[in-house]
């Protein structure tokens, strides 16, 4: 009896705390997730004492985005890195989302930067509802260390600099799927800072190739 | 694994096990604060943490005309839930009507306590007092309904 006990609480046994403060805590986050988005190539940072005990695998910042963002009504895809049983049983208790195998159907992903060649599937929105686009929280080793980009657009008022740790193949797979009004947010997370890159942002990241040619 | 019962015996053994924790779950959720806190030093007298701590929300509450008919929503009432973790690593849960929260707690540690080693000890302090209290309640309010019954009938109505 004691054996099959056991067994049905093993993932009970994987639970953790989240917030301290479920109700204020998950407002700093959201309201840091907003200015991030606001405020593009701008790193925010979430103070220690608002953010969620470690859950293995997951970023400070990660944990806590997801913790704000998700619920019963937004489907989460997670990245093999992340697809462990102590992460999929915290989120889907404490936050109640359903986790898809789809890309399709996601509302949400988490993402490590072994994906960011392959943006495939992912729910740009439609015409009408834009808003319905998958939104990707990329968690990186750290937010800075790449070559320096510069970034344009609303939110940013002549050009931010930012030199996140990414392959070109990223920037083309979100230029090829950047049809505006249609298209991807992506929050890039290292640590406890996060960084807002929502779909009206402009980045050149050509090489200037074309400069030495012309 | 050093035996390996037949899978019928192991379902079985699990159904019992879900069932009887449907049971105690049930009847704690039924329990009145009073009757918990009785217990409160005992239920306390472990390391524990709380995976959620106690916190107040709303459920739709459904029902069906006659107990048979097809669903239909009655409307939301306020239910406390609570998750709290031994230090052993057994999780238990609760889910009560109303918004007292320490109530909430003090369920959730009996029902994390009752799935563990000291189980019959539990149940025969707590639980089956519990029940029979409640069974009490139950038996006294249908005696006290049951006095204000009255049988309807119908006359045969003129209908031709």
């Amino acid at each position: 009896m004691s054996t099959s006990l056991a067994t049905e609480s093993l993932p009970a046994s994987l639970l953790q705390p989240a917030f301290a403060d479920p109700v204020l805590d998950a407002q700093r986050s959201f309201r840091a997730a907003l200015k991030a988005l606001a405020g593009p190539g701008v790193a925010q940072s979430l103070l220690a004492t608002q953010t969620p005990p470690h859950l293995e695998g997951l970023a400070a910042a990660s944990h806590a985005l997801c913790l704000a963002l998700l619920d019963i009504d937004t489907p989460l895809w997670l990245a093999p890195k992340f697809d462990t049983q102590a992460i999929r049983a915290n989120l889907t208790f404490h936050c109640g989302c359903p986790i898809v195998s789809d890309r399709q159907n996601a509302r949400f992903a988490l993402l490590d930067d072994s994906q960011l060649h392959d943006l495939s599937g992912f729910d740009l929105g439609n015409d009408r509802y834009p808003d319905q686009s998958c939104t990707l929280l990329v968690q990186l080793p750290s937010l800075q260390g790449g070559t320096q980009l510069a970034w344009r657009g609303p939110g940013i008022e002549s050009k931010n600099h930012v030199s996140l740790p990414l392959q070109e193949a990223f920037w083309q797979e979100r230029e090829s799927r950047n049809d505006f009004p249609r298209g991807i947010d992506v929050f890039f997370v290292a640590g406890s800072e996060l960084l807002g890159l929502p779909r009206s942002t402009q980045v050149a990241f050509k090489p200037q190739t074309s400069k030495g040619a012309a | 694994m050093t035996a390996t019962p037949a899978s019928s015996t192991a379902s079985d053994a699990k159904v019992t096990d879900h069932s009887a924790r449907q049971h105690w779950i049930g009847v704690l959720a039924r329990s009145r604060r009073a009757e918990l806190l009785a217990h409160e030093a005992a239920l306390r007298d472990a390391e524990y943490q709380l995976i959620r701590a106690p916190e107040i929300g709303m459920t739709l509450v459904r029902g069906r005309m006659g107990g048979s008919g097809a669903p239909f929503n009655i409307g939301e009432m306020t239910v406390t839930r609570c998750v709290v973790r031994l230090a052993d690593g057994r999780t238990g849960f609760s889910y009560l009507a109303g918004r007292d929260k320490a109530h909430a707690e003090l369920a959730a540690l009996a029902d994390a306590h009752l799935q563990g080693a000291q189980q019959a000890h539990w149940i025969s302090d707590l639980i089956d007092p519990l029940a029979r209290a409640q069974d009490v309640r139950r038996a006294q309010q249908q005696a006290e309904t049951a006095a204000t019954k009255v049988d309807f009938f119908t006359l045969v109505r003129g209908e031709n």
